[in-house]
């Protein structure tokens, strides 16, 4: 490694950190310059307190949601997959069912909140399956298109080793739809963030998204903020191992 | 034509009396049906065993539709048939190695794995896929190679890692798609002077299309111009030229000048 490089990489971390640290500074005067109701946004030092005092119900919380999040992605991931390679393979099943995916895919699945809270209740089963409606038909769609996307003259080439269709699925057809697979994995991941925190917003007992809302009827205004940096820790946190699972599947930058 | 198939040139390999390696009967072939594009028009030609025949012709004539029949990829319309080594074409055959202009290298492989893959699918043995790659890789001259893959190789590198893909089946009837096609006049020149040292070691018989007229009298000793669409063979030129040849030597002939005129006539390019 060059000393450039080195250098690179190293400011890689320092740029963001420089301007992360200039927004904290900004944030905290601000509050003080302008009289800022602390009810509408509290100084960053009270959100930093409110997140240390409360550190053991915050990670309790978030384990709440991160098993909602990861069960519901795990779900969207096999189920997606699956029924991707059910649509590509078998024409007449992708004629019926296509149609009735893309309506419902256009309809808006916080819509559809409500109706989870009463079939499955206030517990865990009712934020998987919300993390599971956002976090599935991206998967779906992107099997499918990594599928379709199979170039023809390696397919007309199985053909010409006279490969069975199951070898020509297995070291063909998988290992092509992979990168767009895991791309449709990359989009779904936040997706069931998402869909985990709105069936906690609608009706929980347990989770960040109802801590959020506690901490606003209480007017705890630095708690939430509090809550809100503890989202997009796990968020981050997940997305980035999806990522790392993405990396492995290297010739997707090809 | 009939001539020409009944005294096979002296260059060709002492062929089985009688046994083509490849035999083209009446084949033609309509797409879409009765009303549809006709590409092929009765096609009929031999090719005895040992034999390097090129086919020739304009873009959008069929050649390549013909290729794809030989090889069993596609079946002819009704009444045309085709033979290989003496039988019947039904579907794909394991006789048949076919190289396509786009490289058939699967990103995700190396080298080596790319040319042992066609030999796994087939359920050979290991170690003997092992031994036939160690045989192929020092041919092509990729052995620095085996463990790259096919982004770090060069163009010509991967054609020639398409014809190991082929080679690992050890078929005895090679059918090449204008394989040299997509690369730059040199790295072409390079590969067709080794395609020649390949075919004089192992005598399959190959057939060629091409588009590119030095390039067919160079490799063939029988040379197929086919017309425009829908493709039939108009002429079948026999290439008396010695071999081994060289490609400056060739070229220099006199012959080999004789010839390019003799078959832009036939191509319709001014000379």
């Amino acid at each position: 490694m060059t000393a450039v490089d080195r250098n690179a990489r190293w400011r890689q971390f320092v740029d963001p950190a420089i301007l992360f640290v200039i927004l904290a500074i900004l944030w905290e005067k601000a509050v003080d310059v302008f009289h800022i109701k602390p009810y509408l946004l509290p100084p960053l030092s009270k959100v930093v307190t409110a997140f240390w005092d409360t550190r053991a119900t915050l990670l309790a919380e978030s384990w709440v949601t991160v098993q909602e999040v990861v069960a519901g992605f795990f779900l969207a991931v096999v189920g997606g997959i699956v029924l991707g390679f059910v649509l590509h393979a078998i024409p007449p099943v992708r004629r019926a069912l296509y149609p009735v995916i893309v309506i419902f895919q256009g309809l808006p699945k916080i819509a559809l909140a409500p109706l989870m809270i009463v079939w499955f209740g206030y517990g865990i089963t009712s934020k998987v399956l919300m993390a599971f409606l956002f976090a599935f038909f991206p998967v779906v769609i992107s099997t499918m298109g990594g599928l379709a996307s199979t170039p023809s003259h390696l397919i007309e080439h199985f053909k010409a080793i006279r490969a069975t269709p199951w070898t020509t699925f297995r070291r063909l057809h998988v290992p092509a739809a992979l990168p767009s697979i895991l791309d449709g994995c990359r989009t779904a991941m936040p997706l069931a963030v998402i869909g985990a925190i709105v069936g906690e917003f609608v009706g929980a007992e347990r989770g960040l998204g109802h801590l959020i809302l506690e901490a606003n009827a209480n007017g705890r205004t630095d708690l939430l903020f509090a809550a809100l940096v503890a989202v997009s820790i796990v968020a981050g946190i997940l997305y980035f191992l999806v990522e790392l699972a993405a990396r492995r599947v290297w010739w997707r930058a090809l | 034509m009939d001539a020409a198939v009944a005294t096979p040139p002296r260059t060709a390999s002492p062929a089985v009396a009688g046994e083509a390696g490849i035999r083209v009967r009446d084949v033609a072939k309509t797409f879409g049906g009765a009303s549809g594009v006709r590409a092929l028009e009765r096609v009929d030609f031999s090719i005895p065993r040992g034999q390097f025949v090129s086919i020739l012709g304009p873009s959008g004539c069929g050649k390549s539709t013909l290729l794809r029949i030989i090889a069993g990829l596609i079946p002819p319309d009704a009444g045309g048939e085709v033979e290989i080594l003496g039988r019947r074409q039904q579907g794909v055959s394991p006789e048949i190695g076919v190289v396509f202009q786009s490289h058939n290298m699967l990103p995700w492989c190396t080298t080596e794995q790319n040319i042992r893959l066609a030999a796994e699918v087939q359920g050979l043995a290991p170690a003997e896929i092992d031994k036939r790659v160690n045989d192929i890789l020092p041919v092509l001259k990729l052995e620095k190679f085996r463990r790259s893959y096919p982004h770090e190789l060069s163009g010509g590198m991967r054609q020639r890692a398409a014809l190991g893909q082929m080679l690992v089946l050890q078929p005895q009837v090679l059918l090449l798609d204008e394989p040299f096609g997509a690369l730059d006049a040199l790295t072409r020149d390079q590969l067709n002077v080794e395609l020649l040292r390949l075919w004089q070691l192992m005598r399959k018989t190959v057939l060629l299309i091409t588009h590119s007229i030095p390039e067919a009298i160079f490799l063939s000793d029988r040379v197929l111009v086919m017309s425009e669409r829908p493709g039939h063979v108009l002429d079948d030129i026999t290439i008396d030229l010695p071999r081994p040849r060289d490609p400056r030597a060739a070229k220099l002939a006199p012959e080999f000048g004789r010839y390019v005129v003799q078959l832009g006539r036939l191509m319709g390019v001014e000379d």
